[in-house]
């Protein structure tokens, strides 16, 4: 790899430096987000009690049903929080819409031909084959976490969609109740089957230890950054120079106006 | 499943005479919106060779099954059997009214309220039950064709009225594992002719009950395509993350090199 050239110096700089790359508001709905499904997830495996889907165990069930009361308590409580959730979450969405969702859906989301590269390479690798192989500069998401948040983007307007119809039962036919109960199902089953990586990865796997933290302080040291997320980096070193090289105009510009002026007084 | 009560109803339909008084009984104690019926009575049409006719009524509602197939589908539990009075109830604030147990049930005796977006079915009017009191049919019936108790008391009058009784026929339905076993015991039910048995339904053109249970497109796809794909795809993304994860633990922390 491209790093292990840097002389050490230079690497423990890279280490201290610290580079923004989650701002509040991402991580605040972030943690609502987890906090939401954690309510959500037990609550919602609760409900499903149907023998012949054989999903849920029965103590399971029995435990939820026992603790909110009865069947329907345990339903209220679920599309309550359900309804929190999709309102934050909306909310969010539409509040930061040109600020943050848009440059994300525009700049984060598209897969472009390394993020290609990274797909055919990284599986690979983790089958324990062509090790020596470099992979090619990701952008701020590596390509396996773009193709996620497609996952996570339509499977949470499944979710958001096919829940009220449950709710509102008297306004839709049976025939969309009865297809909106496997659509929830399979919109929750099918993040959760990527949770499993998302939660390992970004929690657990050392080389990404910095990911987790960073999701509380919003920080990366840039040694992470350029390690992972190269062509990001590299960005943001353009925008930092971009930034000093403004910064260097206006002093001059002032110094300049300051000596027409006979200094400030 | 046993349960503390065993409550049936026992009808003899020698008494049926179809003035489906009943039906009003029930639609006026349970408030049954205009255009639905938790009971109905099922005509046979005439039987046999001038001169030996019959014409026999069938009134049925919820069977109060011993293993009703309708609870097996409902997603949220939301219809059940109470296990103190065996009778099949659906708890209507947990139901959604999406209609998969209105399909799997063989007899038809559910019905969706599309009003209030619930499935609706008779209760054996357990709020009169409750005070000491029988279904409003029953109460009603001019003939005493109908009768309830408890038949895990040998004095109550159903049980009274089978232990008397020359013929005894329950509606069965069984079928691809489900055996309903039926709590309405018909008495003096016509064995020859357009007999309802579970052998023999499928031959006879107006038989209503019982039919097969259905499943819907939506259930069948959730229970025979969803549960396994997803099933597969979490347990393989957990193997992985695991493998990973047993890896890194064997492996164990590498310290920074400065």
């Amino acid at each position: 790899m491209s790093h292990t050239s840097i002389p050490l110096p230079e690497r423990q700089r890279l280490r201290q430096k610290l580079i923004k790359k989650h701002n509040l508001a991402n991580i605040l709905t972030h943690w609502f987000n987890v906090a939401s499904w954690l309510l959500l997830l037990p609550t919602g495996i609760a409900i499903i009690s149907s023998p012949r889907l054989g999903i849920t165990p029965i103590w399971w069930q029995e435990a939820f049903r026992n603790l909110f009361g009865s069947d329907a308590n345990l339903i209220r409580f679920h599309y309550t929080i359900g309804f929190i959730w999709i309102f934050v979450i909306l909310f969010n969405v539409f509040i930061g819409f040109r600020k943050y969702f848009v440059p994300f859906a525009a700049h984060r989301m598209l897969l472009d031909n390394d993020d290609i590269e990274w797909m055919k390479t990284k599986p690979l690798q983790m089958m324990g084959f062509i090790k020596d192989k470099p992979l090619p500069p990701q952008d701020a998401y590596n390509a396996g976490q773009k193709v996620y948040s497609y996952f996570v983007v339509i499977c949470t307007l499944g979710i958001m969609v096919s829940g009220p119809v449950m709710v509102f039962k008297n306004l839709f036919p049976p025939i969309v109740k009865q297809i909106a109960q496997p659509i929830h199902f399979i919109s929750v089953f099918v993040i959760v089957a990527w949770l499993f990586i998302h939660v390992y990865m970004g929690a657990v796997f050392p080389e990404e230890k910095e990911a987790f933290f960073s999701m509380f302080s919003g920080k990366v040291s840039a040694w992470y950054a350029r390690a992972h997320h190269e062509k990001w980096y590299n960005e943001k070193l353009k925008e930092e120079m971009e930034w000093e090289d403004q910064v260097e105009a206006e002093v001059q510009k002032s110094q300049q106006l300051a000596d027409e002026h006979g200094g400030p007084d | 499943m046993s349960t503390k009560n065993h409550y049936a109803f026992v009808i003899d339909v020698a008494r049926c005479i179809d003035c489906r008084a009943c039906l009003v009984a029930c639609s006026v104690e349970n408030k049954v919106p205009m255009n639905h019926t938790r009971i109905w009575v099922h005509d046979q049409g005439v039987q046999g060779e001038w001169p030996d006719l019959s014409h026999t009524f069938v009134p049925y509602n919820c069977m109060h099954c011993d293993n009703p197939p309708c609870t097996e589908v409902c997603v949220s539990g939301a219809t059940y059997k109470d296990a103190v009075t065996g009778l099949v109830l659906v708890d209507q604030e947990a139901c959604i009214g999406c209609g998969y147990c209105v399909e799997a049930c063989p007899y038809g005796a559910r019905y969706i309220d599309q009003r209030r977006g619930v499935v609706d079915k008779c209760t054996a009017c357990v709020q009169r039950l409750e005070v000491g009191l029988q279904p409003a049919c029953v109460a009603t019936c001019v003939g005493k064709a109908r009768m309830f108790g408890d038949l895990n008391d040998p004095t109550s009058e159903a049980s009274v009225a089978i232990q008397n009784a020359t013929s005894v026929t329950r509606l069965d339905y069984e079928k691809d594992g489900t055996d309903t076993d039926p709590n309405i015991f018909y008495l003096n039910l016509p064995t020859t002719g357009s007999i309802l048995s579970s052998d023999t339904f499928n031959q006879v053109p107006n038989a209503t009950l019982p039919r097969d249970s259905r499943y819907t497109i939506a259930e069948e796809g959730w229970k025979k395509v969803a549960i396994p794909v997803l099933a597969a795809a979490m347990g393989a993304t957990f193997l992985v993350q695991a493998f990973f994860f047993t890896k890194q633990l064997v492996a164990g922390e590498k310290e920074f090199e400065e």
